[in-house]
């Protein structure tokens, strides 16, 4: 089989694990932190990227948490010189940092104003302060709704807001209004995760000590239903199982992810993908640190995929993708067509309207709601 | 060794009772073998038998002991105390002179004592009564020794207390089987007539068979002839277990050892078999056993159809040291290729069923054990059925039978009341009640084998909280009012989930099964419908509603590889599962039968 190498990687991702609180439904790598240890981090991040300097050229950057925006003016600056010196301004595309509402201020938007940074993931999971106080967030609706013109108001162009739906106790009707006022504020991208149970969060204890219950999955879905009829009416295209955008306002970042494509993760627990080799730095911080200051590997996990699982993982990412993949792009890059392999997984999933094949591959919308269980058919 | 200083004993007792242990400290206390080399309870060979703390083969020591400055060769022949396995209790007994009856001084009296006790009896064997664990503080030897005189007849002035923890009593115990039972009667001068009453088969070695000299003696390179069988070997080695194998040049009149004759395969040597020489036979064979029949069958089928042969390979590897249990090839359209397999009784099949596992690596999917039934046909022809499946249609029956078994419990006086409720729900049919003290009672009842072997022993030991007990003989087939219950899945009629069941029955258990099968299948895209029908009446329906949303919400870099492994580990349970039409049903369902409750 041919294995057509990319290029190279064209995105950069940058993870900063610092929280002012863990909300109950996070699995991300993050922690409460202090000042110092912050500083030394930084100086770990710079040492890094260092060592990646002028290897790459990035088109994409993405810094995210943790809480970013939690650094002080002074790290954050730090953090984006850093970054700046890594990176070549006129190939930089697309570089986005996430932020939480409680956490920014004026002055970091101007700092982020002044680097290169041209979109903003906004962490607002809810305007509606019972939602916010059930997932354990520091902010309210209000500052939600602030936050976002405080953005506007510097000239950010392109703005993500993250919602979460599906939370226990809360109402198709809740969700909808939460919907209506994203619209209102008008953002490029939105972003709606079903509520996960993540197992060792606390949020998966309460439900195993029965303190909370799931909501019903039909509930669930009819809410998934509303994200996807009410945003399309609104202008936004779906484009990824949890994505919304106004056209053009994609996520160049995470598309990368979405094509199986490669990427350069810098910081704590950060995963790479380069020559179909998968690799992840440590995830524990202290050992992180003490790693990149000792001028040592820090890369704790490898995996080099054979050609069956890169092209499986490939089709199973490109999936989530409303696009899907084209068979063109398939056979350039693995040297046969899709049907070659999954020729009676395509008919099956085919014949029950699962799935869509012709020069692509896509998910029907009956696929979309049961996409896991269409995805295992392609191992 | 001359005769009159040799004594063949065994040991009967009810599991758990201490017979392993005292075992151990009568190896320990003649020297035998050194603590060094000490495994606790050194007589259990496979590991299976020392994880559940249960002898499953017989097995036979040499102890050697010197009493007023003569040294005597003492052979402890060691039995299963389970109810599954009362054959090889007798073909131990056969082996032997006397019989060390072990009593556990809180638990007292159990069904399996009574029985073993009876079975000792009628082998004319001399009982030296025992009570054993009277170091722990809930002991209460004096009321365990008038149980024992009540119901076994034993002498209260006859019987030794003993502590195989503490070490007290165990000396005495040598001298009792010294003085008390009689040495072997054979005669060294006629020809060869000896018992085999075990044998194992080793990967190197062979069959190596279990014997009692009883007339004449045995040597390297004699030519044997066994009776029963008419089969001659010959003998390359002699020896005693000491517990390991000891080569010996002779084994002479009266004692017990093992022999090796290049023998290929168990299936050659029958148990119970006469074992005489080839030019110079005795003319008469010793009584032999009974060849234990299955009383349970079940279907057990590789999850893969590929493993067909691997498993086919382990259940040849599994019957050369187990020659009572069964295999034949079968087919079922839910499952493929399988084997339709015999056994003694369920524990008998767990064990089976886990060294499969254990020792083959594959894996297997077993249906819900049955028992065999007997079916009278219009045309009056009998057939016997080991499976749901091979029932003739209705109108084809003219009698349905069902083996009976006469059951007795022996269990605290208190539970007397709700075991009879228990047993009157399974059919049962009330004999008799007999007081062994004011405590504790023997209830025997007559029940179908069936009522029994699913989940009547758990039952039981949990409505006693575990002081009940149960031993169980087949006494006959009788009329029953039985129907086949069959299980469809999406419409599609499942073979293996067909069971036997009372008429009176169908309609609960139906609804039980198709509810248990519910939470067994997970959900699927579509909807599966579950029915319980006989023959085409429709009795019990369950519906497992489709999979509405099943979409990992957020996946980016570091996800993949996580994501990914987590999609192969659901591919991998798949794998497992047997699929019915396109409804994919776990091992566990075929066995829902099994748990589903009273």
């Amino acid at each position: 089989m041919i294995l057509k190498r990319n290029t190279s990687p064209t995105a950069l991702y940058v993870h900063i694990p610092f929280c002012a609180k863990k909300c109950c439904y996070c699995d991300f790598n993050s922690i409460v932190s202090n000042q110092k240890m912050i500083d030394q981090y930084l100086d770990g991040i710079d040492k890094e990227l260092r060592m990646l300097k002028s290897r790459f050229l990035f088109h994409t950057v993405y810094i995210g948490g943790g809480t970013p925006s939690l650094l002080s003016e002074n790290q954050l600056e730090k953090l984006l010189d850093s970054i700046c010196r890594s990176v070549l301004a006129s190939e930089i595309k697309e570089y986005t940092v996430e932020a939480n509402p409680g956490s920014l201020t004026m002055n970091k938007i101007g700092l982020f104003k002044e680097s290169l940074v041209n979109r903003i993931s906004l962490g607002v999971q809810s305007f509606q302060d019972k939602q916010l106080q059930f997932l354990g967030r520091i902010h309210s609706g209000n500052d939600a709704r602030n936050t976002f013109h405080l953005l506007r108001d510097a000239g950010f162009k392109n703005i993500n807001i993250d919602l979460i739906f599906g939370c226990p106790n809360q109402s198709p009707d809740d969700w909808k209004r939460d919907l209506e006022i994203a619209v209102e504020l008008n953002p490029e991208h939105i972003s709606t995760y079903a509520l996960t149970y993540e197992e060792g969060t606390a949020l998966t204890r309460d439900l195993k000590s029965r303190v909370v219950r799931k909501l019903d999955e039909y509930i669930e879905l009819a809410m998934y239903k509303t994200s996807i009829n009410y945003l399309r009416l609104n202008g936004y295209n779906h484009y990824e199982i949890s994505n919304f955008a106004k056209t053009g306002y994609e996520c160049l970042h995470n598309c990368i992810y979405w094509k199986n494509a490669e990427y350069i993760g810098v910081g704590v627990g950060a995963y790479s993908f380069v020559n179909g080799v998968r690799t992840s730095n440590e995830k524990d911080v202290f050992v992180y640190m003490s790693k990149v200051d000792e001028n040592k590997n820090t890369t704790s996990f490898r995996e080099q995929l054979t050609p069956g699982q890169y092209a499986s993982e490939t089709i199973i990412m490109s999936l989530r993708l409303r696009q899907g993949i084209s068979n063109t792009d398939f056979y350039e890059r693995f040297g046969y067509k899709i049907e070659d392999q999954f020729g009676d997984t395509i008919r099956k999933l085919t014949k029950d309207g699962l799935i869509h094949y012709d020069e692509r591959l896509t998910l029907t919308e009956k696929g979309l709601f049961v996409a896991d269980t269409v995805m295992t058919e392609f191992l | 060794m001359p005769t009159e200083r040799i004594r063949n004993f065994c040991i009967i007792a009810h599991i758990d009772h201490g017979k392993s242990t005292l075992a151990d400290r009568l190896l320990e206390k003649t020297d035998t073998i050194t603590s060094r080399e000490f495994r606790n309870q050194m007589l259990d060979d496979m590991d299976l038998e020392r994880e559940r703390g249960i002898t499953i083969k017989a097995s036979a020591v040499a102890l050697k002991t010197v009493k007023d400055g003569k040294e005597y060769t003492l052979n402890l022949i060691d039995t299963p105390g389970h109810v599954d396995f009362n054959y090889e209790v007798s073909r131990s007994l056969g082996a032997c002179e006397g019989a060390l009856l072990l009593v556990d001084a809180s638990q007292g009296v159990e069904a399996q004592t009574v029985a073993n006790t009876y079975l000792a009896m009628e082998h004319n064997l001399t009982i030296i009564p025992v009570i054993s664990k009277i170091d722990l503080p809930q002991s209460r030897p004096h009321d365990v020794l008038t149980e024992m005189e009540k119901t076994l007849g034993t002498a209260p002035e006859e019987t030794l207390m003993v502590s195989a923890k503490t070490g007290q009593g165990i000396a005495e115990i040598l001298d009792a089987v010294i003085e008390r039972i009689p040495p072997p009667k054979g005669d060294p001068n006629v020809p060869l007539k000896a018992l085999i009453f075990d044998s194992v088969y080793d990967e190197y070695r062979g069959v190596i068979i279990y014997l009692r000299i009883f007339d004449g003696s045995l040597k390297v390179g004699d030519e044997i002839y066994m009776i029963k069988t008419g089969r001659s070997f010959k003998v390359e080695e002699v020896g005693v277990f000491k517990p390991k194998m000891v080569v010996k040049e002779c084994l002479a009149t009266g004692e017990v050892g093992y022999c090796i004759a290049n023998i290929k395969s168990i299936h050659n040597v029958k148990v119970g078999d006469t074992v005489t020489h080839k030019k110079n036979r005795t003319a008469e064979a010793l009584p032999g056993y009974r060849q234990p029949i299955p009383m349970v069958y079940c279907g057990i089928y590789p999850a893969n159809n590929a493993d067909f042969h691997v498993l086919r390979e382990a259940l040849e590897r599994l019957s050369l040291n187990d020659s009572s249990f069964t295999f034949e090839p079968e087919t079922s359209q839910a499952l493929g290729f399988g084997f339709r397999c015999g056994f003694l009784g369920l524990l008998h099949m767990e064990i089976i069923q886990e060294r499969l596992e254990r020792e083959s690596n594959i894996n297997i999917v077993q249906t819900a054990p049955n028992v065999t039934y007997e079916i009278v046909k219009t045309n009056n022809e009998v057939i016997r059925v080991d499976n749901p499946e091979k029932v003739p249609p209705l109108h084809e029956i003219e009698e349905f039978r069902e083996p009976i078994v006469r059951a007795s419990f022996v269990l605290p006086s208190e539970y007397v009341g709700t075991i009879m409720q228990f047993a009157e729900g399974r059919r049962g049919r009330y004999k008799s009640t007999e007081y062994l003290s004011e405590r504790r009672a023997i209830l025997t009842y007559e029940l179908p084998l069936s009522e029994i072997i699913f989940d009547f022993f758990d039952k039981m030991k949990s409505a006693t909280r575990g002081y009940g007990t149960l031993d169980y003989d087949l006494i006959g087939y009788e009329s029953a009012d039985l129907v086949k219950l069959d299980i469809l899945v999406s419409g599609k009629r499942v073979d293996a989930l067909s069971t036997i069941v009372h008429r009176k029955d169908t309609e609960i258990k139906g609804r039980k099964l198709v509810k248990k099968l519910k939470s067994e299948i997970s959900r699927h895209l579509f909807e599966v419908v579950l029915q319980a029908a006989v023959g085409s009446k429709i009795i019990a329906r369950e519906t497992i509603r489709p999979i509405a949303k099943n979409v990992t919400a957020k996946c980016y870099g570091g996800d993949i590889t996580r994501k990914r492994k987590l999609l192969e580990k659901q591919k991998e349970g798949k794998k497992r599962m047997k699929s019915i039409g396109n409804v994919e049903i776990p091992q566990k369902a075929f066995l829902s039968v099994l748990s589903v409750d009273e």
